[in-house]
This record gives structure tokens, C-alpha cells and sequence, in this order.
């Protein structure tokens, strides 16, 4: 009786595995098919990309002179280039040093702006659509020909400054100045730090505004998963605005904080007016340069790769995931 | 005095709306007092009015420099010496556009820069779209690992990779096969002398890497698709799978259609980052390449070199590069009216959420 019993057991679990197989067959047949839609990104990675990165990075350790009737010689100098960058030139450090210190500068500021200009956006009011369409404009705009003008010009600049510090240069008719600002922290009792701070990114709001338009877009993309529900438990729970904003919106959000303050880092490493990539640049188009700037540019983006695992390692500390009912 | 109540009239006032009438209703003007003479509804209007201030102030910001291009691009020379002259022009004149129009020969660097853009958009969007979905929806291995190659071609900024973006198409080569077949071979002073296939002033190189999804901020395209495409339901392609769909009808028939608005989006990314593109322009195209926009962003209309000689000049110089700039972006915004609805649509369903 006994053994009469186990034996369709037996049957059952040597059919089992057998069954899942066949599944797994038809999950990788499917998967199999993923590569072909891959295939232009891995062709190009192989081909065009990888080598690009190799010869780059080797580019760096050596020397190229153009000879006479075509043609290119390539000598291998060990780390001279980047002696030559740290040590030689007299300008690179200095632009290197204030070029990442500008980063650090600008990523908060442009974070903090864009997410309370994602959060005013995202409230539902007459004529969001327009201020929508105002607000995108430098995404698609004020980009490197554009800011190539800009940064040539004037009458930009003129303008530029007339929007920062006001449209008239007589500080009495300003509406805000920096003194004000300056003076109205003074009597709040904060640190100096902070006074000079807010006056200089009230200084810069041009520049601000017109650099946070991606990062405003990926936070009313946040914004707008988070639930609606949640906001109205919290209503009929009687939270405040406040309360909501940093027990709600500030946790939902905070995974997007990380994505933009990333997203500004490197924004602001490919930007043309770049101060430490416009000189790099110099280098590149003077004599003899090309690979001495090679050696720069990689020393500048190992420097920015450092800030960014470093922004990455504090902020993902306090980065909140809402977990998956999946 | 009977209990007997009236039902409440209810009259159909628009499709979505009725009205409803009710005895011992308070009239108009008392519910008007009672919702608006409140803390509430007076808070409300506070923060409206502040909201507003804020975003007005800040259009302003974004808008102000278009308003005084635009202003100054209308000037003629004269204004520019007369200290009164703020905005609005004393002596308008189109001379500055017809100038260059006519002598930067505007139109023909409009149309190469046209037929680039469009061209590497167009294809930057469907291969950008493949490769996400590719990632997003096929479990094959090293998925993981390559997507971490993608992160990586976001992170390295091309701009380190110039010099080596420049010879790799200069000397044009896979693996050395070119130079193998065309009987070149290394020599040990690695004097390159390649049976040269130089592909720089071509529009060769812009399409290489738009083929290859590794054009400017691709993978910034490859991340959003790939995100919304997680977003979209797997039981959408399996009931395609069901009724007998292969996998790349299922993509041409189901997923490309529901994923229009982001495709118009990263359409509109990579034609206007092209149109506006500096960095690409100047490592591929030298001085006898095709005539771009970009040759003519600071270039001086040779019938106007004459006037920014006198005094005010340097002004002048500026207003002529800025209608130079209102030139180049002009099919830009116009572009962007159009596909503005559904370019923020498009970023909003992208749900770039962790």
C-alpha cells in the first residue's frame, strides 16, 4: 500500500523539473531575441566606443606631432602630460580648483530651485500650461551655440546682469539688492555663510534658472507618481502644508534628488561654458596640445567622479525607497 | 406646513455639469459671502497671488533675454550710440536680417543644418527606443552589465573624448581591418599612415554614433525610454504574444504607438540639441566642411563690417551675433509650438522614478 503510494509521487516530482525546463527554454529563446535590439548599442560599444575610451586614455600618456606631407607621429611620454598639466602649466590647478568649487556651488542651488519650482508647477492652476511651456524653453534653447553667443556678447552679459542685480544700476530703486538680503539675515541671526551664499545665488538666478530646466522635468515626473491618496489621508489626518511637504513629498522625492544632483554634475561637466572644458579646449586648439588636454580632461573628470560618488554616497544615505507591493 | 418637501430641481447646465435647486436655499449673494469673507479662502488667494508673482518673475527671467535680442536685433547703428535708447528702437530697420540672410547665406546653412539635425534624430529616436526596450523588457544575460556601459557613456562627457573621437574618424578603421586589407601595416615608430578613410566633413561620423546610440546624451534617451517602457504592463505583450504576434510586431504594433509622446520628446531633444550643437560641429567639420549654422553664429554680415567700425560698434557687433542667434533657434521655437503639448506629456509619463 505503502509503496504503491509513493510512486506517483515519484513520478510527479521527476515531471516537475522537467516542465520548468521547458519554460525556461522559451524565456531564453525570448531573451535571446533582447540582444538583437541591444545589438547597435554592443556594435557600437565594441567598435567605436570601448577603442575611443582605450585611445583616449592612451592619448594621454603620449605626445602627437603632425609631420610634413600628412600623417601623425605618435611618441609614448609616460606621465609627462600630466606632469606637465599639474606642475607646468600655470593656470590649469587654479582653473581646476575654482572650476570644481563652481560645481559644488551650483548642484544644491540648481537641486533646491528646480524642486520648488517642480512642486509650484505641479499645482493645479490657471494657465500651468503656458508657464509649463516657458519654463521648458532653456532645455531646448540654452544650449551650446546659444550659449556660445551669450558668452561672446555684451549686450548678454549687460542683460544677464540687469536681470541679476536688478534693471537699475542705482541700488535705491532696486527692489531687492543683495544689502537687503544681507541685512535682513543679519537680523535673523544666521551664520555669515549662509548670508553670502543666498546673495550669491541671487546673483546668479539667470544662470540658475536657465541651467535647472532638465532637473525640473524629472522632478514633476516624480511628483506626479507619487499617489494622490497618500496626499489625502494626510488632509483628513490634518497635517499641515509644511508637514505634508517633508514627511510625504520630501521622502517620495528624495530618490530624484540623488538623479539630479548627479544629472547636475555632469550638465555642468559638458557644458560649453565651462570654465575648466573652455580651457581645456584653448589647449586643445593651441600647438601641440592635443594630448596634453587629453591628460587634463581625464584628470578633471576622475576629479568630477570622485565629487559624484561622493554627492552619491551622502545623499543615498538619506534617500528614502518607497517599496514595491510587486 | 406639511412635511412634504419638494425634490430638488436638478437642471443639466453642460455635459459634465448640473445644478441643483433646493428650497430654503441660501441666496447667491449669501453663498458668495460665505466663500469669500474666510481665513481659508483668503489664504487660498495669498498664495495664489505669491505663486504667481514667482512664476511671472521667473518668465521674466527666461523671457527677457528673447525680448532684448529681439529689441536690439531691430536697431539700426545709430541707436546704439544714442544713450535714450533702451528697448525700443528710434530708427527700426530689418537691414541686420536681410544681411544675414542674404550674405551669411543663412538659408543654405539652415538647410544642412536641417537635414542633419532631422536626419540624426530621426534615427537617434528609433535606436535609442530599440535599445531601451531591449533593456527594459528581455531578461538576457549581462543585461545588467551592459546597461552599466550605457551609465557609463552618460558619465564620460564627450568633450574628454575629443581628441580620440577626432582621429577614430579621421583615420577610419575597425580592429585595423582597413588598414590591413589596404596594405598599411603599423610600423614601430607607430606612424600612422592608414589607407586613409577620412570621414571628417561628412555627415558620416553623426550618423555612426546615432546608429550606435552614442550621440550626444543618448544614454540620458536610452534611461528615460527604458524607464517608461518598465512602467508599461508585460500582460499588454504577452496577449500579443497569444494571438500569434512575433516579438518585433509586438514592438512595431503595440509598444511604438503607445510610446508617441516620448518619442516626440526625445525627438525634439536630439533635433535641437543637434540644431544648436557646437561641440560636435567643431571636432568633425574643419573650415572647409559643410556650412553650417555653426559658421555663421559669429560671423559678421560682410555689408555690415563697415558699421561696427564706429563708435557703438561693439554693441553693434553684439545685437548682429544675437539676430544671428534669434535666426538660428527661430525654427527652433517654432518647432517647439507645435510639439510643446506633447514634448511635456512625453516627460511627464517617462516616470524617470527610481
Amino acid at each position: 500500500m505503502n509503496a504503491e503510494a509513493k510512486k506517483p509521487t515519484k513520478v510527479k516530482v521527476e515531471s516537475a523539473p522537467k516542465k520548468k525546463k521547458k519554460i525556461a527554454s522559451l524565456e531564453k529563446k525570448k531573451a535571446r531575441i533582447g540582444y538583437l535590439f541591444v545589438l547597435p548599442f554592443i556594435i557600437g560599444l565594441v567598435i567605436v566606443y570601448l577603442p575611443m575610451i582605450y585611445q583616449s586614455i592612451s592619448y594621454s600618456f603620449q605626445s602627437m606631432t603632425t609631420i610634413q606631407g600628412g600623417g601623425v607621429k605618435i611618441t609614448p611620454v609616460g606621465w609627462a602630460n600630466y606632469q606637465n598639466a599639474i606642475m607646468v602649466d600655470p593656470t590649469f590647478t587654479q582653473t581646476l580648483i575654482e572650476g570644481m568649487g563652481r560645481i559644488i556651488f551650483d548642484v544644491p542651488a540648481i537641486v533646491i530651485f528646480s524642486l520648488f519650482m517642480a512642486i509650484l508647477l505641479n499645482q493645479d492652476m490657471a494657465g500651468r500650461g503656458l508657464f509649463r511651456a516657458i519654463f521648458f524653453i532653456p532645455v531646448i534653447i540654452s544650449t551650446g551655440l546659444i550659449t556660445d553667443i551669450d558668452a561672446h556678447n555684451i549686450l548678454m552679459q549687460s542683460a544677464g546682469q540687469a536681470i541679476d542685480t536688478g534693471t537699475e544700476t542705482n541700488t535705491v530703486t532696486q527692489i531687492v539688492n543683495v544689502m537687503d538680503i544681507e541685512m535682513l539675515f543679519a537680523n535673523m541671526k544666521v551664520g555669515s555663510g549662509l548670508v553670502t551664499y543666498v546673495a550669491d545665488l541671487v546673483n546668479d538666478i539667470f544662470n540658475i534658472v536657465n541651467r535647472s530646466g532638465v532637473q525640473m522635468l524629472i522632478f514633476l515626473a516624480g511628483l506626479q507618481s507619487i499617489s494622490p491618496a497618500i496626499y489625502e489621508s494626510c488632509e483628513i489626518d490634518g497635517a499641515t502644508g509644511w508637514e505634508t511637504f517633508w514627511k510625504i513629498t520630501f521622502p517620495m522625492i528624495s530618490p530624484m534628488i540623488l538623479v539630479n544632483a548627479i544629472y547636475t554634475i555632469i550638465d555642468a561637466l559638458t557644458r560649453s561654458d565651462n570654465t575648466v572644458m573652455a580651457y581645456i579646449d584653448t589647449v586643445y586648439n593651441s600647438p601641440g596640445g592635443n594630448t596634453l588636454s587629453a591628460a587634463m580632461s581625464w584628470m578633471y573628470f576622475l576629479l568630477v567622479i570622485l565629487l559624484i560618488a561622493v554627492v552619491s554616497g551622502v545623499i543615498s544615505a538619506y534617500v528614502f525607497y518607497q517599496k514595491r507591493d510587486t | 406646513m406639511d412635511a412634504v418637501k419638494k425634490a430638488p430641481k436638478v437642471t443639466k447646465e453642460s455635459k459634465n455639469k448640473i445644478k441643483v435647486e433646493f428650497e430654503g436655499q441660501l441666496s447667491a449673494w449669501e453663498r458668495f459671502k460665505l466663500k469669500v469673507f474666510s481665513m481659508y479662502f483668503l489664504k487660498n488667494v495669498v498664495v495664489r497671488i505669491c505663486t504667481y508673482i514667482l512664476l511671472v518673475g521667473i518668465s521674466y527671467i527666461i523671457i527677457y533675454p528673447f525680448i532684448s535680442k529681439i529689441a536690439t536685433s531691430i536697431m539700426s547703428a545709430d541707436d546704439f550710440v544714442d544713450a535714450t535708447v533702451m528697448l525700443i528702437s528710434k530708427h527700426p530697420t530689418l537691414e541686420t536680417y536681410r544681411a544675414i540672410i542674404v550674405d551669411n547665406r543663412y538659408f543654405e546653412a539652415m538647410f544642412n543644418t536641417a537635414v542633419l539635425s532631422a536626419s540624426t534624430a530621426v534615427i537617434q529616436m528609433f535606436i535609442t527606443c530599440l535599445i531601451a526596450y531591449g533593456f527594459a523588457k528581455f531578461k538576457f544575460r549581462g543585461n545588467k552589465l551592459l546597461f552599466m556601459f550605457v551609465i557609463l557613456t552618460m558619465v564620460v562627457p564627450h568633450s574628454t573624448l575629443k581628441l580620440a573621437m577626432f582621429m577614430k574618424f579621421r583615420y577610419f578603421d575597425i580592429f585595423g581591418i582597413f588598414n590591413f586589407l589596404g596594405g598599411g601595416v603599423f610600423e614601430s615608430v607607430r606612424l600612422i599612415k592608414f589607407t586613409e578613410l577620412s570621414l571628417t566633413n561628412t555627415y558620416w561620423p553623426f550618423i555612426i554614433l546615432s546608429l550606435t546610440g552614442l550621440a550626444f546624451k543618448n544614454g540620458l534617451f536610452i534611461f528615460m525610454l527604458r524607464q517608461f517602457f518598465n512602467g508599461v504592463p508585460d500582460e499588454l505583450e504577452e496577449s500579443a504574444y497569444i494571438d500569434g504576434a512575433g516579438t518585433l510586431r509586438t514592438f512595431v504594433q503595440i509598444i511604438l504607438p503607445l510610446s508617441v509622446p516620448m518619442l516626440v520628446t526625445v525627438f525634439m531633444f536630439a533635433f535641437s540639441w543637434q540644431w544648436t550643437d557646437k561641440f560636435y560641429i567643431d571636432t568633425f567639420f574643419t573650415t572647409t566642411g559643410p556650412y553650417t549654422l555653426r559658421q555663421i553664429a559669429l560671423k559678421i554680415p560682410s555689408s555690415l563690417t563697415d558699421d561696427v567700425q564706429y563708435a557703438g560698434g561693439t554693441m553693434y557687433t553684439a545685437a548682429i551675433t544675437n539676430t544671428n542667434g534669434i535666426l538660428i533657434i527661430a525654427p527652433l521655437v517654432f518647432i517647439y509650438c507645435f510639439a510643446q503639448k506633447s514634448l511635456v506629456q512625453g516627460i511627464e509619463r517617462s516616470g524617470i522614478t527610481g
